[in-house]
């Protein structure tokens, strides 16, 4: 693990540690049972009907699994949408990649993107209270007992400011840190037994890893302010960037007040087309303003999931959710750049010497590991040559080349970035288009004038 | 003289005695006797004089730019020296960078969608540079900028001449934001609506690549002017040579496209519709203009701009700083395009001169 994974991890730790005893023994073990049901069920679902076949010896991936897939998802989303916490998180990422798990399970687990069952409002004024130090009706002139979103870890409320203002109040679970524990402590046990179950298992618990470095960061609230700032500072002359204001005299370490926006969702391509946007402007937009902050600025809100952007005519770009947010090392954008060059064409000297700038490690010393992690992600993009996108199906194919050569250390950063472009990605193949890197910052601009198409 | 080619053969090196080795990265091309032999023009430069000659025998004339119509690199060879004698290399260093990363961005004329280029035109296309760009040389010109699987290209050699004459500089951590920044442009206006979009493309981005690729003409000169003065530059010879070889090897990418494009002047395109007919001649003037307007007279008046704060702003860091911008901007000999917004252009042709 690299240093800044360990000290994330270490963050965890010690937030669990500080929030212990608060929950009791019984929930945590409600929960536990209830998850372990969930992945019992669905396992059995998929497995038995292939026992099945083999043992009568029919052809296993002759059978339609559509049926057992819709049950099991929706099983899963009912689930989570109760427990709420991590099993969101998973469910999230389940949800953007409809190359990688059956649509039935993108379908019914993407709906976790944006609206869940809130917590009672009660839970939550207690916390406005606590934490802004008066009664909400003295803070607010008006504020909405229902949300306008309960995300995993917290939940966004409209409200209005006395001066006639409107804010969005984003409120943290009370017991979060918790919940948290409680899952990932869970889905490690499951995923060990799946893994001694399962002859051929998919690569889990490394996916828990990453999960739970991203977690720590997302759980600080003040850390989110500080970065939502950043990014608005940089983007003070870009009239097409919307980041929400924040109210700091309003904000605390559970709560964060910041100026109400609105807008399409970024993959609703029929609401985009009704309001005269353009999905191709759309996804150049996106990419050039992903682009400049991870190429070049170095800095960057690393979870563009489709839950947290909106799209106004213009097309004006809102950003929500600074969660999760990451300072580059100096020059990372050029070793991004350096290693996506190397790849369309080929260079295999350059791909080392890419990999090695960007912080990746073989424990051996033997750099070969390193073209065969970039000669599988040219493999699976889409016409077995590299032009400059990050498909969702590259990324994938990145991290199982990683999973299965234990001998590389990958930078977190690394991981953040490519799975920033991976979800860009996403976006774009919702909307009909690709997500092109190396057009986007080529000379000329978003892509759009020098770009041949 | 032989018109028709392979694929292969346009891709074809010659034998080297010696390759070209750019610091510790193997480059294209390669050294016969003492002197640098550009990279796939065993069979393509032989080629392109067959084109070009056809057309002389012909007598139609040939695509040109005329030189006065060129901006200067900014900041000059002057100004950039006498930065590097007082210490301030970030801009330089900056510059040579930025140039690396565009030359290697080059390689994407390979993703330009070609229309069938036979019935693109009324008459016939055998035997022409314009027939053969999808055969080799659009794929030569991507590998000689960018490089290919073990051998770098012009990228990669643009960072060694940096490299070697400013002993491997630090590299400024506000390379890719200062490229970025400013380089959004309007999207091009269709001028010829009658026509496929993919033919009106096609057109204008090799008028526009043809016009980058002459405009960097300067570049080359005054790169090896900075690079090769031993006052400023440690090894001088090498980072100069270097440049010289990349001059080299874009000779060849001038002349395809010059040759191409005059030969789609002497034919007729045909319209969306199949039966509508435009001259070859008033589509490929209008987008050379429209081009050349744009890159040589509105482009380099932001950009100097742009880089003239840059350097300013390195000044500012400097003890005396008020000295070193005063004599810095003493040095700027200026430059403004020679022709007026409604001007008339000079008519860009010259008759087919012999090959070089
Ligand atoms: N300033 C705002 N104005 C309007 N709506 C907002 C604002 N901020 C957040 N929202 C809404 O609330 C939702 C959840 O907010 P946010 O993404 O910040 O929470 P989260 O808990 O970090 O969610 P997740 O991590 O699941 O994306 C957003 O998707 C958006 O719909
Ligand atoms: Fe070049
Ligand atoms: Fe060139």
């Amino acid at each position: 693990m690299t240093s800044a994974a360990e000290s994330v991890a270490g963050v965890v730790e010690s937030a669990v540690a500080a929030a212990g005893g608060v929950f009791g023994v019984a929930e945590r073990a409600i929960r536990a049972g209830r998850i372990g049901h969930t992945a019992a069920s669905v396992y059995l679902r998929i497995k038995t009907p292939r026992w099945w076949d083999r043992l009568v010896g029919n052809d296993p991936a002759a059978r339609d699994m559509s049926g057992v897939h819709q049950r099991n998802a929706e099983q899963i989303l009912e689930t989570a949408t109760a427990l709420k916490g991590l099993l969101i998180k998973i469910c999230q990422v389940v949800g953007t990649r409809s190359d990688v798990f059956p649509q039935a399970y993108v379908r019914t687990l993407s709906r976790t993107q944006d609206r869940l069952p809130p917590r009672p409002f009660e839970q939550i004024r207690a916390v406005v209270e606590a934490d802004l130090g008066a009664p909400i009706g003295s803070i607010f002139r008006d504020f909405a007992q229902i949300p306008v979103a309960a995300a995993s870890l917290a939940q966004v409320h409209r409200a209005r400011l006395p001066d006639g203002r409107d804010v969005a109040v984003k409120v943290r679970y009370p017991d979060i840190d918790d919940i948290v524990q409680t899952d990932l402590t869970t889905s490690r046990w499951i995923c060990q037994i799946y893994e001694r179950l399962d002859p051929q298992p998919m690569a889990l618990l490394p996916l828990l890893d990453e999960l739970q470095k991203y977690l720590a960061l997302e759980l600080d609230f003040e850390r989110e302010v500080e970065n939502a700032e950043r990014i608005r500072r940089m983007f003070a002359n870009e009239e097409r960037v919307v980041i929400p204001a924040v109210h700091r005299e309003l904000s605390s370490k559970r709560v964060i007040t910041m100026e109400f926006v609105e807008g399409i969702k970024v993959t609703d391509r029929l609401a985009l087309e009704r309001a005269g946007v353009r999905p191709r402007r759309v996804v150049e937009g996106l990419l050039a303003i992903y682009n400049q902050m991870i190429l070049a600025h170095g800095f960057f809100q690393a979870d563009p999931h489709p839950g947290n952007i909106f799209i106004q005519p213009g097309p004006r770009f809102v950003i929500v959710d600074f969660g999760l947010a990451k300072e580059l090392p100096k020059n990372f954008g050029l070793g991004i750049f350096e290693l996506m060059f190397s790849m369309m064409t080929y260079n295999e000297a350059a791909m080392i010497r890419a990999f090695r700038e960007l912080g990746f490690r073989t424990k051996t010393g033997d750099e070969s590991t390193y073209l065969e992690i970039a000669r599988r992600m040219i493999g699976a993009s889409e016409d077995g040559a590299f032009r400059g996108e990050f498909t969702e199906e590259m990324t994938d194919e990145l991290f199982d080349a990683i999973r299965e050569n234990p001998i590389v250390e990958v930078p977190i950063d690394f991981v953040l970035v490519s799975r920033a472009f991976s979800l860009l990605s996403g976006i774009a193949h919702t909307l009909g288009h690709r997500a092109n890197i190396l057009d986007s910052m080529a000379p000329g601009g978003d892509g759009a004038a020098a770009a041949p198409r | 003289m032989r018109l028709e080619y392979t694929r292969d053969e346009l891709l074809t090196s010659h034998a080297y005695e010696e390759p070209l080795i750019a610091g510790d990265v193997l480059c294209h091309g390669g050294f016969i006797g003492s002197g640098y032999v550009s990279p796939r023009t065993l069979h393509r430069l032989p080629a392109i004089g067959a084109w070009q000659d056809r057309l002389r025998r012909e007598g139609l004339p040939l695509l040109n730019l005329p030189t006065e119509y060129v901006p200067p690199h900014y900041p000059s060879y002057e100004q950039a020296k006498y930065l590097l004698q007082e210490g301030i290399t970030d801009p330089i260093t900056r510059s040579l960078t930025i140039i690396s990363i565009v030359e290697g961005f080059g390689a994407r004329i390979r993703d330009l969608p070609l229309p069938d280029l036979h019935a693109t035109f009324v008459e016939d296309v055998g035997g022409t540079a314009i027939a053969h760009l999808g055969g080799g040389l659009v794929e030569a010109h991507a590998r000689d900028e960018a490089g290919h699987r073990r051998e770098g290209g012009h990228k990669q050699m643009w960072e060694a001449a940096r490299d070697l004459g400013l002993s491997k500089p630090e590299l400024p951590g506000d390379i890719l934001l200062r490229m970025m920044m400013g380089r959004r442009r309007p999207e091009r206006r269709r001028e010829f609506p009658e026509l496929p979009a993919v033919t009106e493309n096609l057109v204008a981005f090799l008028t526009g690549v043809m016009i980058i690729e002459i405009v960097a003409e300067d570049v080359f000169e005054w790169a090896k002017a900075l690079l090769g003065d031993p006052e400023v530059c440690r090894q001088n010879r090498a980072a100069a040579a270097m440049v010289a070889h990349i001059q080299q090897d874009e000779k060849a990418h001038v002349e395809y496209l010059r040759t191409a494009l005059s030969e789609m002047r002497a034919r007729t395109f045909v319209g969306a519709d199949g039966t509508t007919h435009v001259p070859g001649a008033t589509v490929v003037d209008r987008l050379f203009e429209v081009g050349l307007r744009g890159i040589v007279s509105t482009r380099p008046r932001e950009d100097r701009e742009r880089l003239r704060e840059e350097i300013h702003a390195a000044i500012e860091d400097r003890a005396e700083a008020s000295r070193i911008a005063s004599r810095f901007e003493e040095l700027d000999a200026g430059w403004t395009f020679p022709k007026g917004e409604d001007e008339k252009l000079d008519l860009l042709l010259e008759t087919a001169a012999a090959p070089r």
